[in-house]
């Protein structure tokens, strides 16, 4: 159903449902973008592109306390308190959203932390006009305007937003200031909609990875790549799709809670077994990983790449390491 | 640029023909504008791919500890030269098996000073000169280079290799009237409060992925005191007096040591502000010790050395 | 949903000093809720991540068979914060448990067949359930035996049992140690040599082993040797392990992750994935 709403609307809308969720949307900090719960509205950043900290921590906190306990008596945390919208996230990670439903979500084990906010969460997208260089969500299935993993979308066509209302959930929220959108204004959205996915010039063919990668687990490819790797977290924790986690006790004596914080297979003691064995002792190894995991395990597990080309990882790399390049690599080298 | 680009790239190539070295360590084109990537060079041909340009932002003294035993020839400015005098003073790698490419340069563009002064992606840069012109979508600037070179850089006052066995270009005149502590003075002059405000903020952007601490040379622990269990230190998460502490103990581990080259700063993707401490502890450095990291091999830092005429008066004697 | 992440309340009944060097302990445990009890069905191979409540939580396979009722047994290597605070608990100290966790070894492939069982130093944990469990049902399996070896006499677990076992008739027991002492009567040797001598019979027979990967690397190829096929080769894997349900990411082995596809898997299957444990 394709509706319409003007930017003036929009904000009074949005303020309205302050009262009853919790609305999460991009804010600017010193040039930086995050998702944070705010407490009034008015208009998304014309700055803004996409957050710098992915958007699954709305539903997989970097830090979160599953548990206080007392000795053996145990206060789960896992039940939110409000429902919640997360306004504005980009089609790539909304898509991400739907990787990480394999893992957290999956058929043998629920995480009830991640599921409780996923199922209380409405995701209100926002579609990317200006796709950076650095978009490749097109070679994952995606596009500036997928509609995969968002409840409602809006397009952007300059003073009002086309609003295209994906599932029951988004309908459930709308108010009647959403009305038809006309012909003309449908038109004009379906122009833009071409043109940014025009603009996205990245072209990471996959298909044929993960059947190369079958062949590579000995290669020396790994020495090189890890070559130049600083070996810290950023491409893991920036990435919508990365999901490793530690497990921690913060307690004193026989009180306190136990944690659950983002790790990374980058880290040298991720595997490190108590008897100081490490299977990946080396940066070649946990590189390997980070790209057999995301290329190659993820696929024969859940048939999809864990990756959804936001880029962030190839912005924020501190020695400009390139997906993009790797994956052209491993296919022609 | 193209000179020491061409010279970079010809002693590269003699050092590795003549195997002087098992491999070279430099610069090679990046993936996007405004972005270089270290490169490990093995054969003589694949020297065409070093390049030398105002973004060439890395240090690459921290690859240097991994090195074992092989003999590496590494692309070094000012800065780069000092942390390898600091590792070497440290023991963590011989000098015999060092080659150093020093470059004498003004230092390096500030690439987030400049993303912020355009409207959109930039997807073009050409330096020519002092000047380098920036391209977009829908627009073109041109920025004077010296305008907008990284802070560390604008107070520099080693910009020329203080080792090196290959110098490529002409030594630069240091610059001897700049305050290099002069942000440093601005901040001693704001409150505690302030001080503790700005710190908090800073540090609250936080997201423990330690580029920092793998981006800087100096940091070669195998294992960084947050990952101790047996004391467990801090905890892991994002906890703001875990935050805190994480970054103040970091700079402290800093003191005597850090060279003040900016590749912390540069590394964090949430660009925090990572040299507000370890700047105004190297000033106290040099106050109380004098000593400045880096210049030369034979003196030890301060913190790991002890005279008996050093300083007491700072010791609370407790009457 | 059921929180897969939240401990249910257990107690220690006993603890036992295993080995010499006291670093090796085994402790029974018993469930605070009957409910919890009754719920808890597991099978030989199968671990249980433990909480020591303010120090944390740790993966270890349980060492009793699900014939006995009793109490669940764990051996516990002394080696961090949460095993430390595990040798120093006493009699009803209480703690967390979560389980039963990963898959267990292939009894039902077993039945009717030889079960050879090698083991070495405190990797003996699940081969005593295994074993236990073998011996409760004795008559549906044919040759049983057991080879296992440690550093010293002094190291070995389960001491009493062991003497319990070399002494009846229905199975073979070969216990060997590194270095002898002065009342040491048994074998002397490594275990790979041992499985060499002994020369278990391939025929009909499945073989398990569980040891550390030093001993596994000389002792994979004796049994490959005897004529063992690698898809009757079966090992318990080791992992550095957090969520312990393949949440966390770190165990994994190519695609599987050791907490929940294993930590019991076959050669054949291991020669298929990367060499990365």
């Amino acid at each position: 159903m394709m509706k319409k709403i003007s930017k003036k609307d929009m904000n009074r809308f949005i303020k309205s449902l302050l009262e009853d969720y919790t609305v999460y949307a991009p804010v600017n900090t010193d040039g930086i973008f995050s998702f944070k719960p705010i407490d009034n509205f008015q208009g998304i950043d014309p700055d803004y592109q996409n957050s710098k900290k992915p958007p699954k921590e709305i539903f997989f906190p970097q830090s979160e306390t599953m548990f206080e306990y007392e000795k053996g008596k145990v206060t789960s945390a896992e039940k939110v308190s409000r429902k919640r919208i997360l306004l504005g996230i980009r089609p790539c990670d909304a898509k991400a959203n739907l990787l990480l439903d394999n893992v957290f979500a999956g058929e043998d084990y629920q995480d009830v932390y991640y599921i409780n906010k996923r199922e209380n969460t409405t995701i209100i997208g926002l579609g990317c006009r200006k796709p950076l260089s650095t978009c490749f969500c097109t070679s994952f299935g995606g596009g500036p305007f997928s509609k995969d993993g968002l409840d409602i979308l809006l397009i952007d066509i300059g003073d009002k937003y086309i609003v295209d209302v994906v599932t029951d959930k988004g309908r459930e929220i709308l108010t009647n200031k959403f009305t038809e959108a006309s012909e003309e204004e449908l038109k004009l959205a379906e122009k833009i909609k071409r043109e940014a996915e025009e603009r996205i010039k990245s072209e990471v063919k996959i298909e044929g990875v993960k059947e190369k990668l079958d062949t590579m687990f000995e290669s020396s490819f790994w020495d090189k790549l890890s070559e130049r790797c600083l070996g810290c977290a950023v491409c893991t924790y920036l990435c919508p799709t990365c999901h490793c986690f530690d497990i921690d006790d913060e307690a004193k004596d026989s009180q306190g809670r136990r944690v659950r914080n983002w790790d990374s297979c980058m880290f040298p003691l991720f595997t490190l077994q108590a008897s100081g064995h490490n299977p990946r002792p080396t940066g070649k190894e946990r590189m390997r990983q980070r790209v057999m995991h995301k290329f190659n395990y993820f696929i024969e597990n859940y048939k999809r790449a864990a990756c959804a080309g936001c880029g962030r990882c190839i912005l924020n790399c501190p020695v400009n390491i390139d997906i993009r390049k790797v994956l052209k690599e491993i296919l022609t080298g | 640029m193209p000179e020491v680009e061409r010279k970079i790239r010809e002693e590269a190539k003699n050092l590795l023909v003549n195997k002087k070295v098992d491999f070279v360590i430099g610069f090679e084109e990046g993936t996007l504008p405004l972005r270089v990537s270290p490169v490990f060079i093995y054969k003589g041909d694949d020297t065409e791919k070093l390049i030398w340009n105002s973004f060439c932002e890395n240090n690459l003294a921290v690859y240097l500890p991994e090195i074992g035993d092989k003999k590496v020839a590494v692309v070094a400015k000012g800065c780069d030269t000092r942390s390898i005098v600091a590792l070497i003073v440290e023991g963590q790698i011989k000098r015999e098996q060092i080659v150093v490419i020093g470059i004498p340069y003004q230092g390096m563009i500030d690439r987030r000073r400049i993303e912020k002064e355009v409207e959109g992606e930039i997807l073009e840069v050409k330096e020519k000169n002092d000047e380098i012109l920036i391209k977009g979508d829908v627009f073109e600037k041109v920025f004077k280079k010296e305008d907008y070179l990284y802070s560390s850089c604008k107070t520099c006052k080693h910009r020329n290799p203080v080792i090196s066995d290959i110098l490529i270009g002409e030594e630069i005149e240091e610059r001897t009237q700049v305050d290099e502590y002069a942000e440093v003075n601005e901040y001693e002059k704001k409150s505690v409060d302030e001080r503790w405000d700005y710190f908090n903020k800073e540090v609250n952007k936080c997201i423990r992925c330690y580029a920092c601490r793998q981006a800087c040379p100096m940091c070669y622990c195998e294992e960084c005191f947050v990952d101790n269990s047996y004391p467990r230190w801090i905890g892991k998460g994002l906890d703001s007096s875990d935050l805190a502490v994480w970054h103040i103990i970091r700079a402290y581990h800093q003191a005597g040591r850090c060279v003040d080259c900016g590749s912390c700063e540069r590394a964090c993707p949430m660009e925090i502000n990572l040299r507000f401490l370890t700047k105004k502890i190297n000033k106290e450095v040099k106050n109380y010790f004098n000593f400045e990291t880096g210049l030369d091999s034979a003196t030890s830092p301060p913190l790991a050395t002890f005279n008996v005429e050093d300083r007491q008066d700072f010791i609370d004697s407790g009457e | 949903m059921r929180n897969p992440y939240l401990p249910i309340p257990v107690k220690v009944k006993k603890t036992f000093i295993e080995s010499e060097d006291r670093m090796i302990k085994t402790l029974d445990l018993l469930f605070l809720n009957k409910e919890d009890k009754e719920n808890f069905e597991f099978m030989p191979g199968q671990f249980c991540e433990i909480s020591v409540w303010g120090k944390g939580e740790a993966p270890f396979g349980i060492a009793s068979s699900p014939l006995e009722k009793d109490s669940l047994k764990f051996t516990v290597n002394r080696a961090g914060i949460v095993t430390t605070a595990l040798h120093y608990l006493k009699e009803n100290d209480e703690l967390g448990l979560r389980g039963p966790l990963g898959n267990s070894y292939p009894i039902e492939l077993f039945k009717g067949k030889s079960v050879v069982i090698v083991g070495g130093g405190f990797a003996f944990t699940t081969l005593r359930a295994l074993t236990k469990y073998l011996l409760a049902w004795r008559k549906d399996f044919k040759g049983i035996t057991i080879i296992y070896g440690a550093r010293t006499p002094g190291m070995l677990l389960y001491k009493e049992e062991l003497k319990e076992w070399e002494r009846r008739e229905d199975l073979k027991v070969y216990i060997t140690v590194d270095k002898g002492d002065k009342n040491w009567q048994g074998l002397v040797g490594f275990v790979p040599t041992v499985v060499e001598k002994k020369a278990p019979s391939p025929e009909d027979a499945y073989a398990v082993i569980c040891g550390p990967p030093i001993m596994i690397k000389f002792t994979l190829p004796k049994l490959l040797a005897l004529g063992f096929s690698p898809e009757r080769i079966y090992t318990s894997l080791e992992m550095r392990m957090k969520c312990g349900i393949g949440k966390c990411g770190r165990c994994n082995i190519g695609r599987f992750y050791v907490c929940k596809d294993g930590p019991v898997f076959n050669y054949a299957q291991l020669e298929k994935l990367p060499g990365e444990y």
